[in-house]
């Protein structure tokens, strides 16, 4: 990455008669390990580096990218970018929101610099989860490892004086696993990421992970019954609550969606100016406080200041039940008259930087989980899930539980089938009577944008309980 | 063009001198254009150079990869790559690349596409259009993607070849009320006869067709599929007939080969044909790509193999290697017999889907799956589209869907959407009988 290149591109861009003017320029060290069992398939090891730059002129945006490191090629994606957002001929003229220069430096510590781990450690250390559920009692006919790691250098300047370097390392793993079992079978996933160093296997506890992931799934085979569908309480564990946070509370407080300029992919959101939802509206109960917080150290979605340089700080998205916070960029806070909270961010120096999650929960509330599932009489503790979705409004969900138990007279009795929960947001968040205390986390990879921009995000909480929500 | 095929066989021979058994390299000047809109209005328009070497190499087995830019650092980025497979985990079941000479054919991508002057007239074209058809008030966002490569490829195990991919895809997605949107899109590999006005109307024509949407009935309904939500289907298909979906276990399709899977109405074939948006004179290990039919008359005929899993099939490649996995390219479904008011006439009462998103699997062996259609979301009664409807889900099992297909037009369209009308498709509108269609409660 040649920093003097990308000061150049901006420096260049300046000369024109631009409004605003910014230069991103990424490194990102990569490998990609993939294992079939304990069968390497693939180890894929690259640098990529490249820089755009993305300009503002007569209301329009241009952004031009290139991964050749030369002046000449500087001035060509600069000259493109200027003369793209001058043909936007807007009838609304863009800005952005105010913001002052920042000058700064950041940094993730490593404890164990991946760096320094030898590629043969890397493969091992996930070849030997297969060789652990070998010997843990249940068929395991197939498991497919994915592992990321990313050690991502950038540099960020723009035209009202901003000047950020910054390096995180993130690594992460995707792990597929079928489980075959009386003629049948059952599969799951499970997802890993943490920013920071090799320390992050220590923290993950993967072969314990997948191990408790195979046992569920045989239980599901040989001892789960399907549930009596009906109204009943549902105690979420914190990885449900965690997707419920993302799915129908993170993307739908995404301001850029509301505005529609995600309405061809991504979508809409159910609140929107004018409509039955909007800041200030209740869409759930006093119980459900919702944050997006990038602030949280060593979290996958971590960062201090988002990819327009803008210091990034925790989102009270739901507060107490009440719509509080949308999640901002500069030019979507402009639209809506307020500042951005820090919340633009992209993948790569090919991408615009657009309107993201980060790390989102569920605060955590005053009881223990035993206190949530004593108070059930009749329900369904649906400690994980498998298939899910939602709609593009965010607004009609679906999660199918992986982990599940029922619950009688605020005892576990026995593993349940892929339990259902298919309803609506708000019927969601109201239900929300109680939530524990302690809070976790879970990886996940977050879609969005044309191209398709996966950014590592946590996803979290507690353990809440619903009151009488449909449960098929 | 000679240099670059030259540079390229040069960093194939690097690998080779350094102890490599087997190489290949694809270098990829690739030029990528967007321009973004919402609102009627453009939001961004985007430029992306890319000047990469892909490098793939065997190592007794071991198998790595690496990606070298603009040439840069060839020998020591070789080198490095050499060292990992030394010190790289042994696949037992990797069968080599593809060997052989080839000839291929000539390319047919469409050089205007390597730098389009004025994009945004093309937008402007699809959002009048929806105009026309949804009123002034019609509110559009989508994308217009362009996308030129030159790809070189060399092989130590024979292939060496230039390639030029195009592609245009227009993707606009209409709202006449806020409940009440239609998409299109108009995708090619070229811009002859391009029009991004189809896709626009489309858009429109839906989107008026939605408005006053009512939630919809729970139940087993007999659905129209439209080419864009049957693309998505078809794409969900040709990834499970991966030979290494197969090996994954992630596939509907394992242990089913040359058995029934569909009426023998359904013949699915993957063809990077000239028209489509994945045209290619060859696969990623230099073999010529070509038409595969993997469903005949519904009976499972293949699975799509690169060199190595063919291998391991006791089979031949079928020219779909991506660097490290076979991939379809684009699925095409053979057309029927009844026009598309005839295949609507079928239904006595049913449903009309227009698009979908969010397909995901509790079990892809199985198939148990559920996916969220949006956009026009119709009743049909007696042949006739009588209600605009939503918030209804398919949840039901894609086998089982495969198998119940009961009708095809005869029309059919060339359909790619984002990551979910992915890869491309060329799509009619098809009957599929007792689909499951959930709500929210």
């Amino acid at each position: 990455m040649d920093e003097e290149i990308a000061d150049y591109a901006l420096e260049y861009s300046q000369s024109k008669k631009v409004d605003y003017a910014e230069v991103r320029a990424h490194s990102q060290v990569q490998e990609r390990i993939i294992l079939r069992n304990e069968i390497l398939e693939a180890y894929v090891s690259a640098v990529d580096t490249g820089f755009c730059v993305r300009i503002m002129a007569n209301g329009g945006i241009g952004f031009a990218s290139t991964n050749r490191w030369s002046k000449e090629e500087a001035r060509a994606i600069v000259d493109l970018a200027f003369k793209y957002a001058k043909a936007a001929k807007r009838k609304d003229k863009l800005v952005f929101a105010e913001e002052k220069g920042i000058k700064t430096k950041w940094t993730v510590e490593q404890k164990k610099k991946i760096e320094n781990i030898a590629p043969e450690e890397k493969i091992s250390a996930f070849a030997d989860i297969n060789k652990s559920l070998a010997s843990c009692g249940v068929k395991v006919p197939a498991l497919i490892s994915q592992v990321f790691i990313d050690l991502i250098t950038k540099y960020f300047a723009n035209s009202e004086g901003s000047k950020i370097s910054s390096f995180v390392p993130k690594i992460g793993a995707y792990l597929n696993i079928t489980v075959a079992e009386q003629g049948k079978t059952e599969q799951a996933y499970e997802q890993f990421g943490y920013s920071g160093g090799w320390e992050a296997l220590g923290i993950w506890k993967i072969q314990d992970r997948m191990i408790h992931n195979a046992m569920v799934l045989r239980d599901v085979i040989t001892k789960a019954k399907t549930v009596k569908p009906g109204e009943m309480d549902l105690v979420c564990g914190s990885e449900v609550t965690g997707i419920a946070a993302h799915e129908s509370c993170g993307h739908p407080m995404e301001a850029d969606r509301i505005l529609g300029r995600e309405m061809s992919q991504a979508g809409r959101s159910f609140i929107y100016k004018g409509g039955d939802y909007w800041l200030g509206t209740r869409i759930g109960s006093k119980a459900v406080t919702v944050v997006d917080d990038p602030t949280i150290e060593h979290s996958y979605g971590y960062y201090p200041y988002d990819d327009e340089g803008v210091k990034a700080r925790p989102r009270f998205l739901y507060k107490e039940g009440i719509i509080n916070e949308f999640l901002q960029n500069r030019e979507s806070a402009a639209k809506l008259g307020t500042r951005s909270n820090g919340s633009s961010r992209s993948v790569n120096y090919d991408r615009e930087a657009i309107v993201r999650m980060a790390n989102t929960f569920v605060a955590p509330g005053e009881f223990t989980e035993e206190e949530l599932i004593e108070d059930v009489k009749q329900g369904v503790f649906m400690k994980s899930f498998t298939e899910w979705n939602i709609d593009d409004k965010r607004f009609n969900q679906r999660y199918v539980g992986k982990e599940a138990y029922l619950i009688k007279d605020g005892k576990l009795q026995y593993p349940v089938a892929r339990p259902v929960i298919e309803t609506t947001t708000l019927k969601f968040w109201s239900a929300v009577d109680a939530v524990s205390k302690k809070v976790e986390f879970d990886a996940a990879t977050c879609g969005k944008g044309d191209p398709s921009q996966g950014v590592p995000v946590n996803t979290g909480g507690p353990c809440i309980r619903l009151r009488e929500v449909f449960v098929k | 063009m000679s240099e670059i095929l030259g540079k390229t066989e040069d960093v194939v021979k690097k690998a080779k001198s350094l102890g490599a058994d087997e190489v290949i390299a694809k270098t990829t000047f690739g030029k990528y254009r967007q321009v973004r809109f919402s609102n009627n209005q453009v939001d961004i328009t985007v430029a992306w150079d890319d000047y990469v070497t892909d490098l793939a190499l065997a190592w007794k087995k071991r198998v790595v990869a690496t990606q070298i830019h603009d040439f840069h650092d060839v020998d020591q980025t070789v080198k490095r790559l050499v060292e990992l497979a030394k010190v790289s985990g042994e696949n037992p079941t990797f069968g080599g690349f593809a060997n052989g000479n080839f000839h291929y054919a000539d390319s047919q991508a469409d050089r205007r596409l390597q730098s389009l002057e004025s994009p945004t007239e093309l937008v402007f074209e699809a959002i009048d259009a929806a105009e026309k058809e949804a009123g002034s008030e019609v509110d559009s966002g989508g994308i217009l993607s362009t996308k030129f490569e030159d790809v070189y490829l060399a092989s130590s195990e024979g292939p060496s070849g230039v390639d030029s991919r195009s592609a245009v895809e227009l993707s606009i997605r209409a709202f006449s009320e806020r409940e009440a949107s239609g998409h299109g899109v108009e995708c090619s590999s070229t811009l002859k006869d391009f029009k991004p006005s189809r896709a626009g109307s489309k858009a429109g024509e839906i989107a008026k067709l939605a408005k006053n949407p009512k939630i919809g009935e729970e139940g087993a309904y007999d659905v129209i599929f439209d080419p864009l939500i049957f693309g998505s289907m078809l794409g969900v298909w040709g990834g499970m007939a991966s030979a290494f979906s197969i090996m994954i276990q992630m596939s509907i399709f394992v242990d089913k080969l040359g058995k029934k899977v569909a009426p023998e109405i359904v013949t699915l074939t993957d063809n990077p044909a000239a028209y489509s948006m994945s045209q290619r004179v060859f696969d990623d290990e230099g073999v010529p790509a070509r038409e595969n039919v993997f469903i005949d008359h519904g009976i499972l005929k293949t699975y799509l193999h690169n060199a190595s899993t063919a291998r391991a099939f006791k089979t031949k490649t079928t020219g779909n290697a991506g660097l490290i996995a076979p991939n379809p390219w684009n699925v095409e479904m053979a057309p029927g017999t009844m026009s598309k008011d005839e295949l609507f006439k079928e239904v006595n009462r049913g449903l009309y889907l227009t698009n979908t998103w969010y397909t995901r699997f509790q079990n892809y062996l199985r198939g148990d799956f559920s996916t969220i259609p949006r956009d026009g979301i119709f009743l049909i009664e007696k042949g006739e589209i009588k209600k605009s409807l939503k918030d209804l889900r398919i949840s039901d099992n894609i086998l089982s869907m495969l198998g119940n297909i009961a009708g095809l037009s005869k029309e059919r369209q060339h359909v790619h959407w984002w990551i979910e009308a992915d890869p491309p498709s060329l799509s009619p509108y098809v009957l599929i009988k007792n689909v499951h269609m959930t709500k929210s409660k």
